[in-house]
């Protein structure tokens, strides 16, 4: 019997959506023949905002890229400006950087594990991982002044020190988060549920994978150990041990597998950070951001995100304004080519989960 | 990595002579060359020095020059070293190789140059449409394009907003070809 092909638009309102975007598909009874995404609901045009305001000003744009995790973005853009001036940073910065970096990688991560868990009908988890990821963003709040958008690590250092007692309440809350872990794993992990659809799910082929842009945790749940952290050491990661764990598989279960070990190594990058951050400056000051000049001439640099490799290109023509600043998202690659090739084949029930563990993120895309 | 710098580069001097390199400290190698060049440069950074990464493509106006900057970055997962190729194209007209049979997600960047500043991608085949919906002004990332004239015009001085909305409705069948059901069309303006 010949089955006539439906088009469903998933999104942009959809609870299993991870952000304002559309997935054309064409289905024949519950399978994917055909998808499409569309993107186009989220455009804000920071980049050419960005060409209108001076150096500094931009900044305050970045963090605005990526709403889950807007720290990777503004460290690159700040490291992107500072490898085109070549202004030398503090040690003392570079080690609160990892620090912000990575308390803001376990929280989104926190935010990843209420996505990917919800997605596949275990409610649950969500509100404890959301609820213990509020803990994080009071640090971030005595720390910045904002729970969500830093606007922290700006050219030139970060904007304040630590406050008084503040490195303590970090290592408490790393504590506490490493409890609640193991609970995490026990409810998701262990569910008969979750293995079972998610198994052999949204498979990657792992020879293609380099090729086809793929990066951060869904590359490594194929088997290969690439990190920006580690290939191109940025900040002090070249001075800090971590581990960058792998899993094979290429499915969904290996990518939620590697990014469940990475939340463990990211707490232990955390006590490293504390025990060995020198004492000093914080910042090397800018001069006035008006008359603020860059040298002619383009940088680029890649930070790993929650999401993979991020990247920042700026050029500047040597006026106080940039000439371009285009910012590269893993989901750029991962939503779009990727995610449409993936999908085909696919149950209609599994494009939430699959989308999660990608780590999609509209906002990404559009800028 | 400095050696292996130098060897990338004599190499890709070698190969092609219209290729000019770029001093830079790290790990970075730089070229520029001629835009008719760039396809062949790519295949062969990929296939024979192992650049097999994409990592960006990014589009530079230069208004006072007339020209397009397209810069295409790679990166290798063996020499963990990046190359920038550099090139310009005619602002008058905006014609460019696509290259997204080496890569595929190359066809991404190349849609979204295309559209915010009109480049076009000889070959590329993708719906017009990316980022921006119903947009018949000039390609907005343009220089020459004046934000805060269209703003003001379309946002401020804005007659009967109303009723000059668009359908969205409208805009689904025309991208799609779907013919609207009858209860949307008695919704529909």
């Amino acid at each position: 019997m010949r089955e006539k092909a439906t088009t469903l638009y998933l999104g942009p309102q959809h609870p299993g959506i991870t952000g304002n975007m559309m997935i054309r598909l064409k289905v024949k009874g519950d399978t994917i023949v055909q998808a499409t995404t569309e993107v186009g609901y989220l455009h804000r045009a920071f980049e050419k905002l960005a060409e209108r305001r001076n150096w500094l000003q931009s900044f305050t744009l970045m963090c605005r890229f990526c709403v889950p995790e807007p720290d990777p973005v503004e460290e690159s853009y700040a490291r992107a400006v500072e490898t085109l001036e070549g202004r030398e940073v503090p040690e003392r910065a570079k080690y609160i950087r990892v620090l912000v970096l990575e308390l803001a990688r376990i929280a989104s991560y926190m935010l990843w594990y209420g996505g990917q868990a919800g997605s596949l009908g275990l409610y649950t988890i969500g509100q404890w991982s959301v609820g213990d990821r509020n803990y994080i963003l009071d640090l971030f709040e005595e720390l910045t002044g904002g729970r969500v958008y830093h606007m922290y690590i700006w050219p030139g250092g970060v904007r304040r020190d630590l406050p008084m007692g503040f490195e303590e309440k970090v290592l408490k809350t790393m504590d506490y988060l490493e409890k609640r872990l193991d609970d995490y794993e026990d409810l998701m992990f262990d569910n008969a549920i979750f293995r079972k659809r998610t198994i052999g799910v949204g498979i990657i082929d792992p020879e293609k994978a380099i090729e086809w842009g793929v990066v951060g945790p869904p590359l490594r749940g194929c088997g290969i150990q690439h990190d920006v952290r580690i290939d191109e050491p940025y900040e002090v990661y070249d001075q800090l041990d971590f581990e960058v764990p792998t899993e094979e598989g290429c499915d969904i279960w290996a990518r939620a597998n590697v990014r469940r070990r990475e939340i463990r190594q990211s707490i232990r990058i955390i006590r490293q950070v504390i025990d060995k951050m020198p004492k000093g400056e914080f910042y090397n000051k800018i001069p006035n951001p008006h008359k603020w000049r860059l040298p002619k001439g383009d940088a680029y640099v890649r930070t790993e995100a929650v999401r993979g490799e991020v990247g920042m290109y700026i050029a500047s023509d040597g006026s106080e304004h940039p000439r371009r600043v285009h910012f590269r998202g893993a989901a750029y690659v991962h939503a779009v080519t990727l995610l449409e090739d993936l999908l085909v084949g696919e149950n209609v029930a599994d494009v939430s989960a699959i989308m999660n563990s990608l780590g999609t993120c509209p906002p990404e895309i559009e800028r | 990595m400095e050696e292996r710098k130098k060897e990338i580069i004599q190499t890709i001097t070698d190969h092609f002579k219209d290729a000019v390199s770029n001093p830079y400290d790290g790990n970075r190698v730089d070229f520029t060359i001629p835009k008719q060049q760039i396809p062949a440069i790519l295949f062969y950074l990929k296939d024979e020095m192992g650049f097999n990464h994409l990592s960006h493509i990014s589009c530079i106006d230069w208004l006072e020059d007339k020209q397009f900057e397209l810069v295409y970055i790679l990166w290798s997962y063996t020499d963990r070293v990046k190359v920038f190729v550099h090139t310009r194209v005619d602002r008058e007209q905006p014609v460019m190789d696509n290259i997204d049979m080496i890569w595929r997600q190359a066809n991404t960047y190349e849609r979204e140059i295309r559209e915010m500043y009109g480049i076009r991608f000889a070959g590329l085949e993708a719906p017009e449409e990316f980022l921006l919906e119903d947009w018949q002004g000039p390609p907005p990332m343009r220089r020459d394009f004046d934000t805060y004239a269209y703003a003001m015009k379309t946002f401020w001085d804005r007659q009967e907003a109303r009723s000059n909305a668009q359908d969205v409705r409208e805009t689904i069948r025309r991208r799609t070809g779907e013919e609207l059901p009858d209860f949307a069309k008695k919704y529909s303006r």
